[in-house]
């Protein structure tokens, strides 16, 4: 599943994204970094045709994803919003269950099959315990999960997730990023991950996007490009890389 | 939430579903000219078995051929249009509070059929006009106020402008009208099931029928419209083109309703919200049971209002007279809360 | 149901003794205090105007109302130049202040069913408003006929009015005689084009010897000239003759005889099947006392037809008319105007 960003261009208010030419590596974890404002909010969202996008600037596997359908673009990518905030107190099983909707006609209702997807993607996450809970009774650790496992449920071969760890503690914050790890690798998913913590991004990356101010500056595996000088640049501050127990440490 | 409680949900959504049918069994007793259930039951038997006494017996055919039933059917239709179409509205703009009256629609719809009857008389169907007008308020309310995520607050102001708008409109009409045709208007700006006869349920039960059916088969649909505008696009979901079904469906059902019994706004918003107390927020339960105890309430307050006087009383009045109540108990009961 | 209330008190000037003007109770329940004499007189209200038409006094009209302007079927033809008469009040109610004030009238009448509100308007203009109506009783129409007949100073004429009026009733009442109550056919009227929106209180009917199914429906107190009724009540009541609210121009009729026999959920409604089902006047934005009589007169001859085979309904009415207004011709025009052809086919 290959994806590739050809003359990318969204403008909005002050702000304008342009990415003339990447592309994604499949079955791998490529994890978005930059400052507030730098785009990758809007980045991931043109990559999901959330936003309206130019046509042929996203290709997946050849097929320009502006002119997909609907359902068949939800078939292709899923999309995890960082925060979500739903008028109605859904229970967890059929919040879940909504990740279905690109498998079924609007009038349809939804399957034994779909069902079935919905609680595996729950077991996936460990939550299927708090199936019939509702979405407001949960901790924002583990709403986050019940995000993922909606985009799980749709099957998707790319995941795109926005900042899934803001505000978690560094337990849940682990264990989503495990989790994410676990989808690469043993479901094959390709998956893009905006994230604000630098140390965890190195960690968890196995390519690593710098972006300021609408473009990518950098990309590459962490190990090659993760240096103080790029890191400067890009934050506009003073900042020190330490190696810590094997480990990367920003220092600022 | 345990088997137990499962199980007195399957009790309660068992009642709830059988009560239109007992009821209106029931109503066909209530009226100004006392037909007791055995004659109900002997009247309606006579249809197959012809009654000795048929010169007897007609006042009771007519009445419940006629009059009750005709009237009984409409008030079913009203109450499951106005619930079914408030629930459709909430979980597309994503707000419990949204119904059809705050959005226009039956300002518009109401003016439209006024604006029909005046001009094109009794004889040219108002439904048309009511449908076409209840659209231009509604579209106007989307388009003034930005889209359907938009704050509730910008909504409801939108809403109030553009009912306003239709009412003076309808002031319009009404003083230009001649004062024998702003007689026959009377009634029906009230909000009055007394006119319900087959020939205007002829055109508006089939409309209401029509939308209904479509609102009950996106009823799953509308749980994953009640999400954001983005999340719904991510997950497949053609916006614009859903969207536009269960406004045009909702309008339907509203526009149809109001062309014969004038404004009746109290419904759309309450019954949803008892609904949901009682069965969760999940639509594909929300909106038959909407429809359902839409029928019943509206049964109940029109058997109130045929069986207490022998006056025509605004059946606007009563619906907020059984609703309201009914509401203040449940919430007390149940303590618990929709968001 | 409001009984028509005047209660009159002089008050005399102190100075000279004179009589200068005049408490009024309004049928609002308001205590008035008008002139004893008025001048000029912005009549809102068709069934003042018309008494005012028949008292001779049209000259001390300085304003009309949209109704008698717009609508009246007999105003134009009677006095030809109240065309011109300003117009001052609209279809929803609203009156123009500013003009009222430019015509400076001593009094202005109402009806006590008008939205505008009496107060307001007097308090604004610190002119006396006097809410009137006959409400559908003959009382409450000859209490009127002799204000207004103070008021212009022909009591003369006012009292030769009423005493003809009287008279007619007399007649009828006498030629009709005393009646049992089943001897009386049960009346129920559907008004204001409507199926279900009946008056409570109708005179004619009872005066003409039948009997208003719906007299019992509200008490006398509440005051209000209408009840909205649901269908099955008229089933119910099984009235043996229908009368529809004629007044209204035969292509605007709502409510036709045709309509209603043709109404299969009234199948078993005496009146339908013995095709009792007609037209009479009706109000016509209250009433014309010389329509109200005649009226009276068709509906005896209906109810009792044995006791009144004599009865000339096209020359009775015009005697009655020329009598109230000097002119001839004018019950013709009428007849004319709404169809009425069973009034005048014997």
């Amino acid at each position: 599943m290959s994806i590739r960003v050809k003359d990318l261009v969204f403008s909005h208010k002050n702000f304008s994204l342009e990415v003339s030419d990447f592309s994604f590596d499949s079955g791998k974890v490529t994890v978005i970094v930059g400052p507030n404002g730098a785009g990758k909010t809007t980045f991931l969202k043109c990559l999901g045709a959330v936003l309206s996008i130019p046509k042929n600037a996203v290709m997946i596997d050849g097929q320009d994803l502006a002119v997909l359908k609907a359902r068949e673009r939800a078939r292709l990518i899923s999309y995890v919003p960082q925060e979500q905030d739903s008028a109605f107190n859904y229970s967890v099983g059929d919040f879940v269950l909504m990740g279905r909707a690109g498998y079924l006609s609007p009038f349809a209702l939804p399957s034994k099959q779909d069902f079935a997807a919905a609680n595996e993607a729950l077991d996936y996450v460990g939550l299927r315990r708090f199936a019939e809970r509702s979405i407001g009774e949960l901790s924002s650790g583990e709403r986050r999960l019940v995000l993922i496992a909606r985009a799980l449920a749709q099957n998707s071969d790319i995941l795109l997730m926005d900042e899934p760890t803001t505000f978690l503690d560094p337990k849940h914050e682990t264990e989503v990023l495990n989790l994410v790890r676990k989808l690469a690798g043993e479901r094959k998913k390709t998956i893009l991950v905006a994230l604000h913590s630098l140390e965890m991004a190195v960690v968890y990356s196995d390519v690593l996007v710098f972006m300021k101010q609408g473009k990518i500056v950098a990309s590459g595996p962490p190990a090659e490009i993760f240096e103080a000088r790029l890191l400067e640049n890009v934050y506009e501050m003073k900042i020190r890389v330490i190696d810590w127990d094997g480990r990367k440490v920003v220092i600022r | 939430m345990s088997g137990q409680a499962n199980s007195r949900q399957k009790i309660l959504t068992i009642v709830i579903l059988s009560l239109p049918f007992i009821l209106f069994l029931f109503s066909l007793a209530i009226g100004t000219y006392d037909i007791s259930p055995g004659k109900v039951i002997r009247t309606i038997a006579s249809v197959w078995h012809p009654h000795s006494r048929q010169d007897l017996i007609a006042p009771y055919r007519d009445i419940l051929f006629r009059i009750r039933i005709p009237r009984l059917l409409l008030a079913m239709a009203i109450g499951a249009a106005l619930s079914v179409s408030g629930a459709s509205l909430q979980a597309l703009f994503k707000n419990p509070l949204v119904n059809e009256y705050i959005l226009g629609i039956s300002s518009g719809a109401a003016f439209g059929a006024a604006l029909s009857l005046v001009f094109l008389g009794r004889a040219f169907p108002p439904q048309i006009a009511a449908f076409f007008f209840a659209l231009l308020a509604v579209g106007a309310v989307l388009l003034i106020s930005g889209r359907t995520e938009s704050h509730f607050i910008s909504l409801l102001l939108t809403g109030i402008i553009v009912t306003a708008f239709f009412s003076a409109l309808l002031s319009l009409v009404e003083f230009f009208a001649s004062p024998y045709v702003l007689q026959s208007l009377f009634f029906w700006l009230m909000g009055s099931l007394s006119l319900a006869s087959w020939k205007d349920l002829s055109i508006s039960l089939p409309l209401i029928g029509v939308g209904l059916s479509v609102l009950l088969l996106l009823r799953w649909r509308l749980n994953v419209l009640s999400l954001s505008d983005e999340e719904a696009r991510s997950l497949g979901i053609h916006l614009r083109r859903e969207k536009l079904l269960v406004i045009g469906a909702a309008t339907l059902v509203t526009a149809a309703g109001t062309s014969v019994v004038g404004i009746i706004g109290w419904i759309g918003f309450i019954i949803p919200h008892l609904v949901r107390l009682m069965f969760g927020v999940d639509n594909r339960r929300v909106i038959p049971m909407s429809a359902v105890m839409g029928a019943s309430v509206m049964l109940v307050a029109d058997d109130l209002i045929r069986g207490l006087s022998s006056f025509e009383i605004p059946i606007g009045i009563f619906t907020s007279l059984v609703g309201i109540p009914l509401f203040l108990l449940l919430l007390k009961k149940t303590k618990k809360v929709w968001l | 149901m409001f009984f028509t209330v005047l209660s009159l008190g002089l008050f005399p000037d102190s100075a000279t003794g004179q009589k200068q003007e005049f408490l009024l109770k309004d049928q609002l329940q308001r205590s008035i205090v008008i002139p004893a004499r008025a001048e000029h007189i912005l009549s809102l209200q068709p069934e003042i105007t018309r008494l005012l038409l028949a008292l001779g006094a049209a000259d001390r009209l300085v304003g009309v109302d949209y109704f008698i302007h717009r609508n009246d079927h007999l105003f134009k033809l009677i006095h030809p130049a109240g065309a011109d008469l300003p117009v001052v009040s609209q279809p929803d109610g609203s009156v123009n202040k500013e003009m009222i004030a430019r015509l400076a009238p001593d009094l202005i009448f109402l009806s006590p069913t008008e939205q505008q509100v009496p107060d307001a308007i007097e308090r604004s203009l610190g002119i006396p408003v006097a809410a009137l109506a006959s409400m559908g009783r003959f009382s409450g129409l000859l209490e009127e006929l002799e204000l207004v007949g103070r008021l212009v100073g022909k009591e003369e004429r006012a009292r030769e009015l009423v005493h003809y009026f009287r008279e007619k009733v007399r007649v009828i009442s006498e030629t009709i005689g005393a009646l049992e109550e089943t001897e009386r056919p049960k009346t129920y009227l559907a008004f204001w084009s409507s199926l279900i929106r009946t008056p409570v209180f109708y005179d004619p009917v009872t005066v003409a010897g039948g009997q208003n199914v719906a007299d019992r429906l509200l008490p006398s107190r509440l005051g209000t000239a209408s009840a909205v009724i649901n269908l099955e009540q008229i089933i119910k009541w099984n009235p043996d003759v229908i009368l529809i609210h004629g007044s209204y121009p035969p292509r605007e009729r709502r409510v036709t005889v045709e309509g209603i026999l043709a109404d299969r959920r009234l199948g078993s409604v005496r009146a339908i099947k013995d095709r009792q089902v007609h037209y009479t006047l009706g109000f016509w934005y209250w009433w014309d006392p010389a329509g109200v009589l005649v009226e009276t007169l068709y509906l005896a001859r209906l109810f009792h037809p044995e006791k009144f085979s004599a009865l000339d309904l096209g020359r009775e009415g015009e005697a009655i008319y020329e009598k109230f207004y000097g002119r001839t011709g004018i019950f013709r025009a009428l007849m004319k105007i709404l169809e009425f052809d069973e009034w005048t086919s014997k």
